[in-house]
């Protein structure tokens, strides 16, 4: 046996697995760059910096959506040394049962993680991570609390920022915040658990430029998940930027001033500024404090009571409710009459009750005399003319041409589809054309008679007040419209583009003139039926409205702009259920709009006190 | 005078420098993990960098006290100081434990581990007993006193538990092959049993401990690759699957070493070189097939438990937790490291490997000076062996072989073991790297070992065979 040959075996022994572990580890740290992101993973955290939402100014630079300094008390379990529950529950005014049953919460929201080699599940929730125990805590309950918090190691308070509004009104304009739900998380990479993201409104339209961009910190972390260093010096770092502000055409005041107009009641007010196309109130009545929708507590307090509400508080009514237009309407189809060339200013037709209901008034001679009493017999004669032209020779074919055409100048008006205002929850309204008669009747089942309640604005026919307040926008320009919308600028830029296209109505100019003079002697000749709208030194052009309904008294409606020669006001204003007409309640409403917004004071002090004051029997 | 000269003059000097040299990349390292903004100053006491250097000044203090003892003592006192830490083993077991095993025994605030000292002791005796034997004449006492001599400290340590040291014991092994302690004596007494069967030695035998080994070693790389979804490609577009790779690799060396063999041997031998070279890869095939065989058959939940301990399955929560984050701090090092005091992963304040100032040392030295320091260390440390080994070859007397020998296998384990559960090549027990780790015991224990083998050697000459 040659026992000195065996140095050999052990060196060769020691010397291989010094040359196996040289080449492993050439494989590894030069070669696999596997290691590199397992360890960026470990080590390098991304921070995202939350920037503070952008706020909304309303068009007199008040601010009227700002953020506010909240507080979380943040809870960190493996820090938690021998708590004493009693205590803690009294300190923040809870009961023990409370507290534990908090504890079981937040392990429970963490989630579970399945591991698919092992089969087993794990949760998610980590002891050495720290969860917010209470969520938005103010100023004052905060102050309380931390000086105390000394004695339950483990817990400590964290800032968070939160809405609010200055003034409590246009909550259905500016929307609410609430934490993004989980498919949101999985569609936008922007969110995480525990983020608040806009649900309605302006807040969920402009979303994407009020949240603004976050800030990321790459920072070398323990594995307590505590920051030791920034990376590489913070190089690759950005920082983060807070939405830029909004700008909206609404007059807050003026909204305010329309939400106290409409207290018991319900129905709603929009007035647009013709020019711009830009929305100065959009009252829905009843509304609710856009206060009570600020964070986690607050909104799971209220909202489910609002969502009970059978007055419908968070129904936006203006651009979700759609009524028939009522007589409004006949303004509308007296410019489809003229343009098609049916009729002619001086057309007259008797107020023949035989056909279809009206209230006494002589005759009208003339098509402005027409709007101003409201004719009903009138307009089925006007509507008669516009559907049955005699291109045809069977009526039925006949009415389908008429009423294509009239469906198409519809159309331009922005009626029977969602206007592309800045807001969501718009409803389209509805203009019922060819294809809709043919399925209620049968195809060449239905000619004039059959659907002539449409030309007074019944029936069929659905409109949103926002498209009614378009309407009357559309006839201040005597022709055009900008889409109406609430943003007149994002940040130092104007208004999204599609708010600086003019649209145009298929009407000449010229027919106009009319229908704007029989507006004014609705509110200034004996015998009109908006009396009730009149002011002394602004002149007011209008139409009245006084819709039928299933539901009980008459929608009362009134669409006006002023002043008649430069309009700076359009408005449509619309109560459900009032009764007495578009005369009584709508009209002198819309008048103390126009007076508030264009005066800044009401001079009909009576008419205001009226209004105010009128609380429906449907709101007691 | 003479003696005084020959202090200087007969130290190997090599070995010397290689073991300073750690122990400063040892201490910049430890300074480096533990770092402190609030304490930078290495001889902080209350930092780690500070007790390290108190260690390391004891150790060298330790050292040279054994450099100026004679080097006869060692061999002289060899039952007493094995004796002695036997003891110490024994009283450990009395102590309360920490960290879940009775390991230490507490002087004032500073603790030592006596199973760190059962090394030295274990390897003197072990020395002196083989110096005291004809290996011509050994029989079966010969060979179990020698396992007994290793087995007494083994089992006192698997009390504690310390699976780590218990496993650094199974170093001696190789010691016993190079002496030609072998377990023929005992395969001998037991095949002769068998009617018709006179062997006077088996090659099996006398080989047992590298045949071990390799055994070992093929079954751990047949198991890695027991699995159909690994393919390795050695030609292009040629996928061969996990475990036939393996037999494929063997066939491949076997080949080489055929082709090796007609190049370099004398003719005579080439038939039997030949028969040798397909006999041990038939054998080695046959192994890897059965262990790959009988893997497969395992049920999952058993599969499961060895896949992680080999670490092929991850559980980043559990057992595997360690050897994860400490593969992702060595392997995101590069090539030339992140900088001195840059370590992201394995820094003692960032905590993401455990142990990391002890254990997992080698994690912050590799991610901080990439793979050109962990190959300089890795060189260090065979060129350490190596130097260990021409220092055991060249002494006259075999006590003096054979410590040296204990000393290079005792610093392989640990090189071995602690480097390999770094890159995934060792499972995870708990070792400390030679002149890195932070702590006292080890530290002592490695210097004490070094001096006596640098002292021994100086006095090569004064003994006479």
């Amino acid at each position: 046996m040659n026992l000195d040959a065996r140095r050999y075996v052990i060196l060769a022994f020691i010397l291989m697995v010094g040359v196996i572990y040289a080449s492993r580890l050439f494989y590894m740290q030069v070669v696999d760059d596997q290691w590199v992101l397992r360890a960026q993973e470990i080590a390098e955290k991304r921070w995202e910096i939350s920037p503070p939402r952008g706020v909304l100014f309303d068009r007199t630079g008040k601010k009227i959506v700002s953020n506010r300094t909240y507080y979380n008390l943040m809870m960190v379990e493996d820090e938690i040394e021998d708590l004493d529950t009693a205590k803690f529950a009294k300190l923040i005014g809870w009961t023990r049962e409370e507290v534990r049953n908090r504890f079981k919460e937040i392990v429970r929201g963490e989630g579970t993680y399945y591991n698919k080699n092992t089969h087993k599940r794990t949760p998610n929730y980590q002891k050495i991570r720290a969860y917010p125990f209470m969520k938005e805590l103010t100023l004052e309950e905060v102050a309380r609390i931390a000086p105390h918090l000394d004695n339950f190691k483990g817990f400590h308070e964290e800032i968070t920022s939160m809405r609010s509004y200055p003034y409590a009104n246009g909550a259905n304009i500016v929307g609410y915040l609430s934490e993004v739900s989980q498919e949101e998380i999985d569609e936008d990479r922007f969110y995480k658990p525990g983020n608040n993201i806009g649900k309605a409104g302006l807040e969920r339209f402009y979303e994407k430029e009020l949240r603004g961009r976050k800030g990321i910190r790459y920072i070398v972390t323990s594995a307590m998940n505590n920051a030791i260093e920034s990376y590489a010096d913070g190089k690759y770092d950005t920082s983060a930027l807070q939405g830029p502000p909004l700008k909206l055409g609404v007059d807050i005041l003026l909204q305010a001033y329309g939400e106290k107009l409409l207290k018991g009641k319900r129905g709603c007010i929009v007035a647009i500024e013709p020019l711009t196309g830009e929305i100065l109130a959009l009252v829905s009545s009843p509304s609710y404090d856009p206060n009570l929708m600020i964070g986690k507590r607050n909104i799971s307090m209220y909202y489910p009571k609002l969502l009970l509400d059978p007055s419908t508080p968070l129904l936006p009514r203006p651009l979700a409710s759609e009524y028939p237009p009522g007589s409004t309407f006949k303004l509308l189809n007296s410019l489809i009459a003229l343009q098609e060339g049916v009729i002619t200013p001086e057309f007259g037709a008797p107020c023949n009750k035989s056909v279809v209901g009206c209230h006494n008034h002589a005759s009208a001679g003339n098509l402005a005399d027409a709007i101003k009493h409201s004719c009903n017999p009138y307009y089925y004669a006007v509507m008669r003319r516009i559907v049955q032209q005699n291109r045809k020779k069977s009526v039925f074919a006949d009415a389908e041409v008429g009423l294509n055409r009239w469906v198409d100048y519809m159309k331009s008006f922005g009626l029977g589809r969602k206007l592309e205002t800045d807001i969501t929850g718009l409803r389209p309204g509805l203009i019922p054309d060819v294809a809709f008669y043919d399925k209620w009747y049968g195809h060449h089942r239905w000619a004039f008679s059959t659907i002539r309640s449409i030309s007074i604005g019944q029936g069929e026919v659905m409109i949103t007040p926002l498209q009614m307040a378009n309407i009357a926008a559309i006839i201040a320009n005597k022709g055009w419209y900008y889409t109406p919308h609430f943003v007149k600028s994002i940040g130092s830029k104007g208004p999204l583009p599609e708010y600086r296209r003019k649209h145009f109505a298929k009407i000449d100019t010229k027919h106009y003139d009319i229908i704007i003079e029989g507006m004014r002697r609705v509110v200034y000749e004996p015998g009109g039926t908006g009396r009730r709208a009149l002011l002394k030194d602004i002149v007011i052009c209008g139409k009245t409205g006084t819709v039928q309904n299933p539901h009980g008294e008459d929608h009362s409606t009134f669409l006006a702009f002023a002043p008649m020669d430069k309009p700076k006001i359009a408005i449509a204003v619309f109560i459900e259920n009032a009764k007495g007409g578009g005369g009584l309640w709508a009209a002198p409403t819309a008048s103390l709009m126009i007076e508030k917004y264009l005066n800044r004071k009401i001079t009909e002090k009576d008419r205001e006190k009226t209004i105010i004051d009128a609380v429906f029997s449907y709101m007691r | 005078m003479r003696k005084g000269e020959s202090l200087v003059a007969h130290m190997d000097w090599p070995l010397f420098v290689s073991y300073i040299v750690m122990l400063i990349i040892g201490m910049a390292t430890v300074y480096s993990v533990a770092y402190n903004e609030d304490h930078p100053n290495i001889y902080e006491y209350s930092e780690k960098y500070g007790k390290q250097l108190v260690w390391l000044g004891i150790s060298l203090f330790l050292g040279l006290m054994v450099f100026l003892i004679d080097s006869d003592i060692y061999r002289k006192f060899s039952v007493p100081i094995y004796v002695f830490t036997l003891f110490l083993l024994v009283i450990v077991l009395f102590t309360p434990k920490i960290n879940g095993a009775r390991a230490w025994l507490g002087i004032g605030t500073m603790g030592v581990q006596p199973a760190e000292f059962a090394k030295i002791g274990t390897a003197l005796l072990l020395a002196r007993f083989i110096s005291t034997v004809n290996v011509k004449q050994q029989n079966i006492q010969t060979v179990l006193i020698a396992n007994a001599i290793i087995l007494m400290p083994m089992v006192l340590i698997l009390l504690q538990p310390d699976a780590g040291t218990f496993v650094v014991f199974t170093s001696f092994l190789f010691v016993m092959y190079r002496e030609g302690i072998t377990y023929d004596p005992l395969i001998l007494k037991l095949i002769n049993r068998i009617p018709g069967i006179r062997f006077k030695e088996t090659w099996v035998g006398g080989h047992f401990i590298p045949i071990l080994f390799v055994v070992i070693i093929l079954s751990v790389i047949t198991l890695l690759m027991s699995n159909e979804k690994l393919e390795f490609s050695f030609l292009p577009n040629v996928k061969v699957p996990g475990f036939y790779s393996v037999v494929a690799t063997l066939f491949l060396i076997s080949l080489i070493f055929l082709i090796f063999l007609r190049v370099v041997s004398a003719r005579r031998e080439r038939g039997r070189a030949t028969l040798v070279v397909i006999l041990g890869f038939s054998m080695a095939a046959g192994l890897s097939s059965m262990v790959n065989y009988g893997f497969q058959g395992l049920r999952s939940h058993q599969k499961d438990r060895i896949e992680l301990f080999l670490g092929m399955k991850e559980d980043p929560n559990g057992k595997d937790y360690n050897r994860n984050r400490a593969m992702a701090a060595v392997g995101s090092g590069g090539f030339l490291g992140k900088g001195y005091r840059e370590a992201s992963v394995s820094s003692v304040r960032s905590n993401h490997v455990p142990e990391s100032e002890t254990d997992f040392i080698f994690c912050p030295f590799a991610e901080e000076w990439g793979f050109a320091g962990t190959f300089i260390l890795v060189a260090l440390y065979m060129f350490m062996l190596v130097r260990i080994i021409i220092i055991a070859e060249r002494q006259r007397a075999v006590f003096n072989r054979v410590y040296a020998y204990t000393v290079a296998m005792i610093l392989f384990y640990h090189f071995a073991i602690n480097i390999g559960m770094n890159i995934g090549f060792a499972p995870v027990i708990g070792i400390p790297l030679p002149f890195f780790s932070y702590g006292g015991s080890s530290m002592m224990s490695f210097s004490v070992m070094m001096f006596i083998l640098l002292k021994l050697d100086s006095q090569r000459r004064d003994v006479l065979q």
